[in-house]
This record gives C-alpha cells, structure tokens and sequence, in this order.
C-alpha cells in the first residue's frame, strides 16, 4: 500500500493539495453557516449531472418524441418517474442554495477586495445556473414549457440592434418550433456544463486561494477571528449538512414528483394560469404589470432594459460597493435590501 | 535615414505579426458561424382554406388555421366577410384565444384583451393583433400577407 502511494505521489505530487487542505481553516462566527452553501450547491450540481446523463440515456430532443420520451420515462422505464423527479427537485434546491449563497455573500459584503473576480465567475455561475433552468423547463414540451419558452424568448426581441437576431439564434428560426427543442436541449446538455466548469474552475480556484473571507465588522477593527481547522471539522459538519439535505430531497422527490401536461401544440392557445418556474416569478409578475407604453416608449424595451440594468449592477456589485466600511457601503446595502423585498414581493404576488 | 535604434524589437513585430493573424483567422470563423446558428425561415406567402369549410361559419365566430408556424385566426364579421388575423399575441407572442361569450381574444401568458376587430383593449399588449388580407377565389379563400 505504501509502495503504490508513494509510486502516485512520485508521479502526481498531491502532497502539496493534502497539505494545503491540511493548513486550510474556517472563520468562526456567526455567519459560518453560509460556509455551507458553496458546497452544498456542488452536491446538487453533481445530482444534477448524474440524473441528468440517466434521463438522457431515454430523452429524445425533436417534435415528435420529446414529451412521449418524457412519458416513457416515466411509466415504463424502471424508477424513471425517480429520476426525473430528482433531477428537477434537485434544480430546484440548487437554485434555492445559490441564491442564498449570493445573498450571503451580497449582504455580508464577502465580495469586496480582493474577491471581486470570484464574485463575478458567482454571477456568471447564477446567470448559466438560471439558463439551465430555463432550458430544461422546455424539454418535456407540454403547452406550459411552450408558453414559457415563447415568453422568454421573445424578451430580447424588445431590445435594439441584436434583439431580433437574439431571438432567432435562441428559437432556431422565427418561431418556437421542434428546432428549438433540439437546439435548447444541445445548451442544457453541451453548452452549459461546458461554461459551468470553467466559471466553476475558477471561482474555486480563487476560493481556495484567497481563504474564506471574515466578516466586515472583524476585518475592520482588525479582530482575530476564532477559526475551525477545514480538515476534519468542516469537512465532517458539511458532512452532516450534506446528509440532511439529500434526506430532504429524496423525501420531496417521492411524495411530490412532478407530472407532465398534454404534448404542446404550436396552434394551441395558451393555457390558463401559466406560471414560470418559481425563480423567474418576480420577472412574470412584472412583465404582467408593466404598461404597454411607458413615457412614450415601448413598456416590453422599458422592462428588459430595467432587468439588464438590475443585472449589471448585480454583475459589477463589487466595483459599484467599493467603499464598503463608508457611507456609500451603507446606502448599497438598503438598496440591495430593497431590491431584496422587491424579488420577493412580486413573486408572492404572482402566486396570489 | 538609418536609425541608430530599432523602433520596435524583433519580438514586438513578430508577436504583432503573429497575433494580428490569429486574430484575422478567429474574425474570419466567426462571420460563417453567426451565419450558421440562424436557420433560414420563412413565412407563407400565402395559405388557402376551402370555402367549403368556413362557409357555414356563424357571424362574430372563429376559425383556426395554420399560417406557418403559427396560429392563424379567420373572423366572420356581422356582414358576412371574412377577416383574419396571426393568432399571437403582440406583447410576448404567447398564442391568443378567442373568447366566444365576450367576443374578444384573450391572451393568457399576462392577461391582455383584443377586441373582435384586434384591437388590443386592456392588459400589456402594445399593438393590435397583426392582420391578414383575406379574398376569395372560386372556392377557395386565400389569405395573405397584407401589404
């Protein structure tokens, strides 16, 4: 056994990832468990992947076979009904843990110098997390992943000079159609877990070099924060976190797996009640409100100009809060507050 | 006029040269792909439905039928003409539906109302439901795209 070790340390050198781990330590505070978060997401990213190749083994991309495949799968492929239900139980929790990674992050200023580029690979990972969403919602092609798909599609279209051209690339064509199936299937599968593991390389890369950050107030009176050595205490507690979680969703995924609706017709009218997946309910809830003419311009370019604004602000958040100990840091943190309550009372509202 | 030193070293001119012909290489890809991920798509010139079919269509009654890809909708008005619409909605192209009771079309994505002539009269819709010309011809109706 010893042989065979040092044979793979003399070839790979891992000792110095061992010892790195070994040195690696954790502030403790009161914000710790937002710690938990980051790998968390890795859990269900790695769920994500793997129910995500099963499914595939089944899933036929084009018109005619997406939404029967999807209902093969579930009735007659062996605990299909499961793996479906995990895989898109599981997207659910991981977009619940990213936002509230962000929103830790965000709130305890985690961001600021010198973690600016790990923040935003973050969003860049939130922004694909989110089109993951988005894409797969299309997949089992029922008249509600249609009229979703036609929603969102049509959103660039309001925008200048791209807009229409944007449209096309996302849709295949003018119209949501069979193409779109197969070319939103190619970016669920293809496309994005290729962008993921770069944003993800890095952003881990630059979470391990920087260490965790300690809280601001700490930072700034230049308090020695109590620390928990990463290897073995966090890494047993995250753990424990990890066991609790996949308890929940596998509980979830039993009692509440989702069902499929009636294959889309592209000559259908909408349905009644449409409804996004719940992280783009704010979006929806707005859009509904919005007036068809805001100032004499186009309320559609008003909307998706305010939501591009929103997420460059949200992109560029480190830059913008670069004073975080001052006044300015201060006025940051109410807006983000109040674009916070925002999010959340226009989703309530939708559900309403 | 010779110089007593070069402007640039031998480095400088051939890291230039080299990556100015990279880049020029990347550009060239990159037209041919944009131009590859758009399918060519286009919409009828024109469909044609048998008379026989909408003939006993009652007024202030709709018909659907293909255009393309999308829904077209063929409107009976109270004098007996035909008139037809694309059946998608102007604010986010989710497929309208004609409510019979109130004679209006009803988009249900954001809740957004048409009059029976495509008016848009409440919710987000910024335009009115888009037109087709129809006519008819021997027995057919032809519907197109209005000029």
């Amino acid at each position: 056994m010893n042989v065979l070790r040092a044979w793979i340390e003399e070839r790979l050198g891992l000792r110095a990832v061992t010892l790195f781990l070994e040195k690696k330590e954790v502030p403790r505070h009161k914000h710790t468990f937002l710690y938990y978060t980051g790998s968390s997401i890795l859990l269900f990213l790695g769920i994500q992947i793997v129910t995500g190749v099963l499914l595939a083994f089944y899933y036929q991309p084009t018109l005619a076979e997406a939404n029967a495949s999807v209902v093969r799968i579930m009735t007659e492929m062996p605990l299909g009904w499961l793996v479906r239900s995990v895989h898109s139980w599981s997207a659910t929790f991981m977009i619940a843990l990213v936002f509230v990674h962000l929103l830790g992050i965000a709130f305890t200023k985690a961001y600021r110098k010198p973690r600016e580029a790990t923040w935003v690979t973050g969003v860049l990972l939130l922004g694909a997390s989110l089109a993951f969403g988005f894409t797969g919602y299309l997949l089992p092609w029922d008249e509600l992943s249609l009229a979703a798909t036609k929603v969102g599609t049509n959103l660039p279209k309001a925008l200048p000079v791209v807009g229409a051209w944007l449209t096309r690339v996302m849709r295949a064509g003018e119209d949501v159609t069979g193409d779109t199936v197969s070319r939103f299937f190619i970016f669920h599968v293809s496309v994005l877990p290729l962008a993921v593991m770069a944003f993800l390389g890095i952003h881990l890369f630059l979470v391990q070099r920087h260490g965790m950050s300690v809280p601001l107030e700490a930072e700034r009176k230049g308090v020695k924060v109590p620390i928990l050595p990463f290897w073995p205490n966090f890494a047993f507690r995250e753990a424990g976190v990890w066991l609790v979680l996949l308890g929940l969703l596998m509980t979830i995924a039993v009692v509440a797996a989702p069902g499929i609706g009636p294959q889309a017709d592209l000559m259908a009218p909408a349905p009644e009640g449409i409804k996004p997946e719940w992280y783009f309910l704010f979006m929806f809830q707005t859009l509904k409100l919005f007036p068809a003419r805001v100032l004499g311009l186009n309320g559609e370019l008003v909307a998706v100009l305010i939501m591009m604004a929103g997420m460059a602000a949200l992109f560029l958040l480190p830059f913008i809060d670069n004073r975080p100990f001052a006044r300015k840091g201060k006025v940051i943190t109410v807006l983000a507050w109040a674009a916070f309550a925002y999010a959340v009372g226009m989703s309530i509202w939708s559900l309403l | 006029m010779k110089l007593p030193y070069s402007l640039f070293s031998r480095r400088a001119f051939l890291n230039s040269l080299i990556g100015g012909w990279l880049a020029a290489l990347g550009a060239a890809f990159i037209g041919p792909l944009l131009k590859y991920i758009v399918p060519p798509t286009r919409e009828p010139d024109q469909v044609s439905v048998p008379l026989a079919d909408v003939k006993d269509m009652a007024p202030h009654t709709v018909k659907g039928f293909p255009w393309g890809n999308k829904p077209g909708l063929l409107k009976k008005t109270e004098e007996g003409d035909y008139i037809a619409f694309v059946g998608v909605c102007t604010h986010l192209d989710c497929n309208v539906k004609f409510v019979a009771e109130q004679r209006r079309f009803f988009c249900a994505c954001h809740e957004g109302w048409y009059d029976e002539n495509g008016l848009n009269v409440a919710g987000p819709p910024p335009a009115p439901l888009r037109r087709l010309a129809v006519s008819v011809e021997g027995e057919a109706l032809i519907i197109k795209k209005q000029v």
